[in-house]
């Protein structure tokens, strides 16, 4: 047996929802596993089990032309690894990985963790800051700047064309059209970019070297660049910021990790699965597909609600509490199978540098309230005072 | 039953090893190692823990 998917009449990019999308979560979750939204023309899935198969099953759920929630933003990504499928996306993905994985991030950890070490020492001896500027946006900011080699005007305009890249994969509004432009200044750049443009040494010369070689495909790239600095600036920061925030409103879980410094990647697998970075993300059904004993019809747009999935009850007890403890290693948030996160080694390698770096150093952070501010994909803290800090 | 790798897949991300430490491991350029491929029904709970978590849908069991 068989039906029609529950429907419900919220918009999933409205500002309200985007600023707290976890009731409307879930309101959705309760309705079905699979969620028919006709305000955005798409059927959205909600519940963990449903996400984590349509992530595995890329010969149902294709990124092909899907990812995005405009036609626009889909064409542009046409040609990715992002939005392609097998077999084309297993060339295009190990091109991505050759440099990101974490068998080539390897090397870099002592450096980021230094780098983590001293940011957070500045900080903590300044005793209150703007967390989302003075840590979650510089700290990758950084990291990614000087792995790719980014010198000069790139790097001051990292931070726009990485917000404006998550932005416009959002359904053709306000915010989209708006970030069209700025998303069109770093696809330009780095349709021009050349090898001389990056520094000596960096993981960005050796992409261009890998090119050259004959490694990778010919004009390959500068599109590998494009989508470490669409992909890896704006998520990333979000995850920073949550960390902060999430450990300042928990300082007892800040004390776990304090005590037994192992509970780090746990710690990061909990600040993911509590606050997924993404909120929507697409796929396309190429045929009829059963879900919970409901029909989603081939050729369907559908939107995966990672933070939704992480908060089922039926896969996470108790899923509204942050515990670090828990250890959610099988959290959505980086997505899953073949379009799994390809920056996954390199964002955990900045997060748990940040997170040990915190719990060395701080008992606890005194905060203001956080600001935020809608944005179509990536949800993440505006501002965040640190009013005072108690170090250890 | 057997652990069975997608070698072309796999990316080192290492979460199997910290799963199930007694079946696998990342080797010193950073490539997995399966030390057990044939599993009895002893392990099964551990190999399939590692299977889980690979981000990359890497591992499977046959």
């Amino acid at each position: 047996m068989t039906d029609s998917a529950p429907v419900s009449d919220l918009d999933l990019f409205d500002d309200t929802v985007l600023v707290d999308p976890y009731p409307s979560y879930a309101t959705l979750r309760d309705l079905g596993g699979v969620v028919r939204l006709p305000a955005n023309d798409v059927y959205a899935l909600t519940r963990y089990d449903v996400i984590r198969n349509a992530l595995g099953d890329w010969e149902s759920f294709s990124s092909a032309g899907a990812i995005g929630f405009n036609p626009m933003v889909n064409e542009a990504l046409t040609g990715t690894s992002l939005s392609s499928d097998p077999p084309v996306h297993t060339q295009l993905r190990a091109t991505l990985t050759a440099n990101l994985s974490p068998r080539a991030l390897r090397g870099l950890k002592a450096g980021i963790d230094a780098k983590a070490d001293a940011l957070v020492g500045e900080l903590v001896d300044r005793g209150s800051f703007e967390a989302i500027d003075a840590l979650a946006r510089a700290f990758p900011l950084e990291v990614v700047a000087d792995l790719i080699g980014f010198t000069g005007h790139v790097r001051d305009n990292m931070l726009r064309w990485g917000q404006a890249a998550m932005q416009v994969i959002g359904p053709m509004n306000r915010r989209t059209a708006e970030s069209f432009p700025i998303a069109g200044e770093l696809y330009g750049w780095c349709s021009g970019v050349t090898a001389e443009d990056l520094a000596p040494g960096s993981v960005g010369r050796g992409i261009f070297e890998a090119e050259a070689r004959g490694d990778i495909p010919p004009d390959t790239a500068g599109h590998i660049i494009h989508q470490y600095l669409g992909a890896g600036v704006d998520t990333t920061i979000a995850a920073i910021g949550n960390v902060v925030a999430l450990f300042a409103a928990h300082p007892g879980q800040l004390a776990l990790v304090r005590e037994n410094p192992s509970l780090v990647p746990a710690a990061l697998n909990e600040v993911l699965r509590y606050w997924a970075p993404l909120h929507a993300w697409g796929r396309r059904t190429t045929r009829d597909v059963e879900i919970d004993g409901v029909v989603v019809p081939a050729g369907a747009q559908v939107a995966i609600l990672f933070g939704a999935g992480n908060r089922d009850p039926r896969h996470y007890e108790n899923p509204e509490a942050f515990l670090v403890e828990r250890n959610p290693v099988d959290h959505l948030s980086f997505g899953y199978g073949p379009h799994g996160c390809a920056g996954q080694g390199l964002a955990r390698l900045e997060a748990h540098a940040v997170i040990e770096a915190l719990a060395r150093r701080v008992r606890r952070l005194v905060v203001g309230p956080e600001v935020r501010v809608p944005s179509n994909v990536t949800r993440s803290i505006e501002e965040l005072p640190v009013l005072e800090v108690v170090p250890v | 039953m057997k652990i069975v790798l997608d070698r072309p897949r796999c990316e080192g991300h290492g979460l199997c090893e910290e799963a199930a430490p007694e079946l696998m491991h990342l080797d010193d350029d950073g490539e997995l190692v399966l030390d057990r491929e044939e599993i009895g029904d002893a392990e099964v709970p551990l190999a399939s823990a590692a299977v889980r978590v690979c981000p990359v849908a890497a591992l499977r069991l046959a």
